[in-house]
């Protein structure tokens, strides 16, 4: 009964582990806050260096399946390296990173609308042509 | 007397220097008969501090001593009949050596005549030889080739069968995948929303808001009453707050049985007791700006 018990909290705890560190792995898509992170000096914190390292098994294909902004995966990957570690802490680099994350977002909007004035186009020329 | 030492010395004297062995050759013949053909040494190669032992010297000894005594001979009929006194005994002396002499030049010539068979002989071996050489290096230029072609067949294969082995691993089924791609673009995680313009809040990483909206932001502050205080005023942000951090997934489910829990080797991250959760919350704590709700009591 006490096993039972104790296997239940520990599963619940093992839930919220999970949730937590999924919520914390996302939160790492956000230049911003890596830039927050770093202006605080948790990137030279060994402790969290390691952690970071640790988080790295959401590249695994069933746990990346849960993953919503798979673009954190990339940034984690980053992190693994000292020296994007130190840059961070320029607000111009959390900048820049933001930008070009948002102009890769609207890549496929842009590709569409492309093809949609290319059509439009086309069947303009059909339509001049046709009269 | 006359001996081959003599007929030697006149030699010597008559035709000028000799190299000394061919003198010590000369009065060893009895020797160098028996001292084998072919070690004789080159046909050709009569060349210096060998001497004697060629054939070539030996034949060209024998024809001088032959000439010597033929001389010697004719001076002394010469002188014979000039003088009548006969020394019968040195005649028959010279001519003996003569006849002796012819002999071993005969002997000689033989020799030299198998010599001669067997050097060509070895000749054409070594032709053969030479053919046969080159046809083994050629196949081992062939073989070398083919090693090397089937080396890098055989790892191309290698590669061709990790990359076989790598993409198995990896496979998955192509519903998940399309159940997932559709989740993350449904919810324009990856894809910008058709009607974005700049200074539209949403982004493709979960903004400040959402983050304190989430489990994590709302660990340390039980005392906010929902999410409503902070909202900027956009609905559009306020509608997607709820689900927008933590997975879709029905997670208070049974479904996710306990291999889908994070691997759980991570409580040392100092090689200290204090676990990775403690790291969670002081990043909730310092990051919530607002004053009123952070309680930091550690640090």
């Amino acid at each position: 009964m006490a096993a039972a018990v104790a296997m239940e909290t520990d599963d619940a705890g093992n839930r919220l582990r999970f949730q937590l560190e999924l919520e914390f792995v996302q939160c790492l898509a956000n230049p911003n806050y890596l830039n927050f992170l770093a202006q605080r000096g948790y990137f030279k914190d060994k402790a969290f260096v390691n952690y970071l390292k640790y988080l790295l098994y959401w590249k695994e294909p069933e746990y990346a399946k849960y993953l919503k902004y798979p673009q954190c995966l990339h940034m984690l990957e980053l992190l693994q390296y000292e020296h994007f570690r130190k840059e961070l802490v320029n607000a111009q680099c959390a900048k820049f990173i933001d930008e070009q994350q948002i102009l890769h977002w609207q890549h496929y909007s842009r590709k569409r609308m492309r093809l949609q004035q290319a059509l439009a186009e086309q069947q303009q020329q059909n339509h001049a042509a046709g009269k | 007397m006359y001996t081959m030492e003599y007929y030697s010395a006149i030699r010597n004297d008559k035709y000028g220097f000799r190299p000394a062995s061919s003198m010590a050759a000369a009065s060893g013949a009895e020797k160098e008969k028996e001292r084998p053909g072919v070690g004789g040494g080159g046909w050709g190669s009569g060349a210096g501090a060998a001497g004697g032992n060629s054939t070539r010297e030996r034949l060209l000894s024998a024809l001088e001593d032959l000439e010597v005594l033929s001389r010697e001979l004719i001076e002394m009929l010469a002188i014979s009949r000039n003088q009548k006194l006969l020394p019968p005994d040195e005649e028959n002396q010279v001519l003996e050596l003569l006849i002796h002499r012819d002999g071993e030049f005969q002997e000689l010539m033989k020799l030299a005549l198998n010599q001669g068979k067997i050097h060509h002989e070895m000749h054409v071996l070594e032709k053969e030889v030479e053919k046969r050489d080159s046809d083994i290096q050629q196949l081992q230029k062939q073989l070398k080739e083919a090693e090397q072609i089937l080396a890098t067949a055989v790892y191309q294969a290698k590669e061709k069968l990790k990359s076989i082995e790598k993409a198995r691993k990896g496979a998955i089924s192509s519903e998940e995948i399309i159940k997932y791609a559709h989740r993350i673009s449904a919810s324009n995680a990856v894809c910008a929303p058709l009607t974005w313009v700049p200074g539209d809040p949403r982004r493709p990483y979960p903004t400040d808001l959402e983050m304190r909206s989430g489990l994590l932001g709302q660990m340390n502050n039980p005392s906010t009453n929902g999410v409503n205080g902070h909202l900027p005023g956009d609905a559009l942000a306020a509608g997607r707050l709820p689900d927008v951090l933590a997975s879709q997934y029905p997670w208070q489910s049974n479904d996710m049985s306990m291999n889908m829990l994070p691997p759980n080797h991570s409580n040392d991250f100092l090689l200290e007791p204090p676990g990775h959760n403690k790291e969670n919350e002081d990043d909730v704590e310092v990051m919530s700006t607002d004053s009123s709700s952070s309680s930091s009591d550690s640090d």
